[in-house]
């Protein structure tokens, strides 16, 4: 064979080995183009190479250099298109495949509940009117849950059927226990310990039997306001409650109270704040009543104070327009994952 | 209590719009729940709090209405012509349970004419929803409506021995009410009987043996007054609520006792005959005498912050019924009506100041006093763990404090003792207070599996309820986790959250065995030689019990405990300028040796110098490193604060590392 034959043959290699290894758009058509030139049994490289046994001996060191730098080529132009390949194109490359639309890879995030979002956003905004946050006892007793905050010995509230009564903390404790009926509770155990002034909000599970249904739930959260001082007035209750509205919805409300009757708080009120051109209804509220100071040690003719108290559960409801408040405590992952 | 606008104008004019009455009722204690039409007629339908029963009668309404509008108040005499007859030669009444019944009168009424009620009243009647009867029944009904005290007219001829004896039930004891339906009652009911049987359950249902029919002539008219707890407790027990039982509950004026009586026998006499015998029967006691109640004037703008005119404010109270007694510059004093049992003190007195003068003449935009709140380092705390808990993709959850008894014994870590059990349950079957609050998660997951939702990953805060021998439980904070991953992926997550709150927390791992947690796979965690948690991996039984067809890794963790070891202010530490440098390190140990016995050994053997150590992996090929071996890899990294290391310093710490390892492991370097 010739070697002008042999040297042609060599550029002609790399030339297509060029173009293949260039064309191959992903790897699976550059692997493909790999076996076909640089195959170890019968790649075309191979097969060239087979042609300078067939080489006059005096020609044989100029073919084999050429040989081996085409080989080098060959395989150099191979790992670039890998290169290539595996860096998306290059900087430069144009219509590379990259497809921009694809999703990203995003971590799994986690949701906190609406009802703690809520009651994070509640003591949030009663922080800053300066009420710090109290929390007590679940399991509570009599005192606490009802004859500190006047509720007269022989009130219906007090029925074993309005209340969760604890069957065997009964008889080790000799009187009854009970889960807690409302956050009043913790109320009443910050006064006992606080000398006036006090201002706090108390939070946390309240217990009913009430038969679930979609307005119901025997468990629920409470978040209850307490501020007691000399000269504490209804005017500063309405005040402060117009101030924690307008943080919370945002905008200029207004108060309404509505009469109403609770044993702790004397007047007692509903409030309802102005909302979307009517009224809604917000909570109860009242001043405390001048039982429910001396119950703590308080003198009410020295001090006064105000309570009111809101459900978290409707506020949120209200929120974000849920429309069931068993959903609340059903724990499906696509329920919680909207908050 | 629905009220009807043609009704209520009988005693007060009403000169206002509807809408108008309805508003001012609703801003003056009355709320008002809707109003409906009912031939010419208006049903306006209120809500009446349970400290006000004088407004379960048009009278009661009709004076608020009379108080607000000012407008004049006509209340029936009810001064029914008495024949001669004395009412004790026909009838008598006997009460042997005064804690039950503490006053019952009678009247008897003979000769009348039972038939339908005139068209009026049927009207009237209609308006509130009650179907007529008959002339007597819509009486006692009307009555009722009108000043809130039920009566209740027995035939008189079927009350075996002309008496009423007042007695308290005997338990098991059966009663056929007028609804025709057969009862058994208990002790604690107060039961009307006559000489030989039941004939009434006392202030909740009349008897079926002693109805007013269409031939009864002779009539006994009860009006009584009943303890209102046992009346609540029968009709609850026996599902017999009615607007009697209703009324009884919160307590009539005991002065209206008579009235009603009267009432009642004047409209008898006037639409069905008959003649009404002389006096009455009243066994019990008599409405005690109201205590008189000062109002110190200066008390009503301490309370309200606004000033009320002292004339309005003497106005107020006597238009309300109130009989002032004294009056001077700082003060008023008076007697409350019988009607109103709820106003005893000078703060009751101010409230009706309020709500008659009106709340809205209260300002909301008076200056509060700035007080500091300072945020509680458990909610900051917590605030950290949700964020790192949500950011490592966990849910929070929410579960009821109450399980039943298969969850509350699936797991119980924290205490052996029996859990505290409600008389009632929260929900179906869930009557013990929880003490972990893994068992709820995993019931949650099953939720989220029965609804084919793949990724359950969940987390709660909330309490668990430690009982001790005596006094309230221990109320104790927790955090459980709940995942489908494995034991490694909880435990990243339970060490995000220690690093959230204090990068150098150490956690120490000891081995625990429990029912529900895999063999091997569950653990103590410890920080600090406190008892942290427990993390482990859910049992093939655990899954079964609670219908799981996926695995599932549980932790619970005492947040006391994270409070504890949390470091809110974190202190400034000057970092070393000069350059680090790596090295791994391979080493081929016993399978018996745990990773942190290797930390232990290369953190005190690396120096001051050794900055980090971080495990890569873990090997297992018998063929290559022999059986019973793994090779450990993990890096090192080595900076100064005085200099740069040299390769060459740095490849001696290495070298002593894997000298220590070697010594006290039995550890070789793989090479």
């Amino acid at each position: 064979m010739a070697l002008a034959d042999f040297l042609a043959d060599l550029d002609s290699l790399l030339t297509s080995a060029n173009a293949a290894f260039a064309a191959a758009a992903d790897s699976d058509s550059l692997e493909v183009a790999r076996v076909e030139f640089l195959g170890a049994k019968s790649g075309r490289l191979k097969t060239v190479q087979q042609g300078l046994g067939k080489i006059d001996k005096p020609d044989k060191p100029a073919a084999g250099k050429k040989l081996n730098e085409v080989k080098k080529a060959i395989t150099a132009a191979f790992e670039q298109a890998q290169q290539n390949l595996s860096a998306g194109g290059g900087e430069d490359a144009g219509d590379d495949g990259f497809d921009p639309t694809l999703p990203g890879r995003r971590a799994r995030l986690g949701h906190i509940h609406p009802i703690t979002q809520t009651i994070e956003q509640l003591k949030e905004i009663m922080g800053r009117l300066g009420f710090s946050v109290a929390e007590g006892p679940e399991v509570e007793d009599k005192w606490h849950n009802f004859d500190a905050l006047n509720i007269p010995p022989i009130h219906p509230a007090r029925s074993e059927l309005d209340n969760f009564y604890l069957a065997t903390a009964e008889k080790a404790a000799g009187e009854p226990m009970l889960l807690r009926s409302q956050t009043s509770t913790v109320q009443i155990r910050v006064m006992e310990k606080t000398p006036p002034p006090v201002r706090i909000i108390s939070l946390g599970r309240v217990y009913r039997p009430d038969t679930a249904d979609a307005t119901h739930y025997p468990m629920f959260h409470q978040i209850e306001g307490l501020m007691v001082d000399r000269g504490v007035t209804m005017a500063d209750l309405k005040s402060v409650l117009r101030l924690f509205a307008s943080s919370f919805l945002g905008g200029d409300v207004h108060i309404r109270f509505r009469p109403s009757f609770f044993p702790f708080t004397e007047p007692s009120v509903e409030v309802d704040i102005s909302w979307q051109g009517g009224w809604m209804e917000m909570g109860g509220a009242g001043m405390i009543d001048p039982n429910v100071l001396r119950a703590v040690g308080y003198d009410p003719d020295e001090v006064t104070g105000f309570a009111f108290g809101l459900g978290v559960e409707r506020i949120c409801m209200s929120r974000h327009q849920v429309t069931d408040i068993r959903e609340f405590y059903r724990n499906d992952v696509r329920f919680l994952e909207q908050f | 209590m629905i009220v009807s606008w043609n009704w209520l104008k009988q005693y007060v004019p009403l000169a206002m719009s509807q809408e108008e009455l309805e508003t001012r009722l609703m801003m003056s204690g009355l709320n008002h729940e809707g109003t409906e039409t009912v031939g010419d007629d208006l049903a306006i339908d209120l809500e009446v709090s349970s400290n006000r029963p004088d407004c379960l009668g048009h009278i009661g309404v009709a004076r608020e209405v009379a108080v607000l509008w000012e407008q004049p108040l006509s209340i029936p005499a009810a001064s029914p012509a008495e024949g001669s007859t004395p009412v004790d030669d026909l009838a008598s009444v006997r009460v042997d349970c005064p804690q039950l019944c503490s006053r019952y009168t009678a009247r008897v009424i003979r000769g009348v004419k039972v038939g339908p009620s005139p068209q009026w009243m049927v009207r009237r009647l209609a308006t509130l929803g009650e179907a007529s009867i008959n002339n007597i029944v819509d009486i006692t009904n009307y009555v009722l409506y009108e000043c809130g005290q039920p009566l209740h007219a027995f035939d008189l001829p079927e009350l075996i021995g002309g008496q009423i004896i007042v007695r308290e039930a005997t338990k098991g004891e059966k009663f056929v009410a007028i609804n025709h339906k057969t009862y058994e009652l208990e002790a604690g009911m107060c039961v009307i009987a006559d000489a030989e049987r039941a004939v009434a359950l006392g202030g909740v249902m009349g008897g079926a043996n002693t109805e007013v029919l269409d031939e009864t002539t002779d009539l006994l008219i009860e009006s009584a007054a009943f303890d209102p707890i046992s009346i609540r407790t029968t009709a609850r027990r026996l599902v017999l609520h009615s607007p009697s039982s209703h009324r009884f509950e919160r307590q009539p004026d005991p002065v209206g006792i008579d009235w009603a009586s009267r009432r009642c026998c004047e409209l008898i006499l006037e639409l069905a005959g008959g003649e009404l015998a002389a006096g009455a029967i009243d066994v019990g006691e008599q409405p005690a005498k109201r205590e008189p109640v000062v109002l110190r004037l200066d008390q009503i703008e301490r309370i309200l912050g606004i000033r009320v005119d002292r004339e309005e404010v003497r106005k107020i109270l006597t238009l309300l019924g109130n009989e002032e007694i004294k009056a001077d510059e700082a003060r008023v004093e008076v007697i409350p009506p019988s009607w109103r049992s709820d106003l005893t003190r000078e703060i009751d007195l101010i409230e009706e100041v309020a709500r008659i003068h009106g709340y809205d003449k209260i300002p909301e935009d008076v200056s509060v006093p700035m007080a500091p709140s300072a945020r509680r380092d458990i909610d900051r705390v917590l605030e950290k763990v949700r964020g790192a808990l949500v950011a490592a993709g966990y849910d929070e959850a929410l579960t009821p404090s109450a399980v039943d008894a298969a969850a509350s014994e699936a797991f119980s870590p924290w205490s052996d003792a029996d859990p505290l059990r409600l008389t009632t349950p929260i929900l179906r079957g869930a009557d013990l207070l929880r003490r972990s609050l893994i068992p709820s998660l995993l019931a949650a997951r099953h939720t989220n599996q029965s609804l084919a939702n793949p990724v359950i990953e969940l987390f709660e805060v909330a309490h668990v309820y430690l009982p001790t021998p005596d006094g309230p439980p221990r109320e104790e904070s927790m955090l459980a986790i709940a995942g489908g991953g494995d034991f490694f992926a909880v435990k990243g997550a339970i060490e995000t959250v220690l690093a959230a709150l204090n990068p150098a927390a150490q956690l120490e791992i000891r081995p625990m065995e429990h029912a529900l947690l895999r063999r091997g796979h569950g653990v103590e965690l410890w920080l600090d030689g406190q008892l942290l948690g427990y993390l482990g991996e859910v049992s093939e039984a655990g899954l079964k019990q609670f219908q799981l067809r996926s695995a599932a890794t549980v932790a619970e963790i005492h947040v006391t405990a994270l409070e504890a070891a949390a470091v809110l202010i974190p202190q400034y530490a000057r970092q070393s300028s000069f350059p680090a440098i790596d090295r791994d390190v391979n080493l081929v140990v016993d399978e018996s040796v745990r990773w942190a016995e290797v930390a232990a050994v290369v953190e005190a053997s690396g120096g001051e110098l050794l900055e980090s150590l971080s495990f890569q992996d873990t090997f297992r090929d018998e063929a290559k490193l022999g059986p019973g071996k793994k090779s450990l890899l993990f890096s090192t990294t080595f900076r100064s604060a005085e200099g740069t290391l040299t390769n060459q310093q740095v490849d001696e710490i290495r070298e002593q590392i894997v000298a220590a390892c070697e010594k006290k492991l039995g550890a070789q370097l793989r090479a």
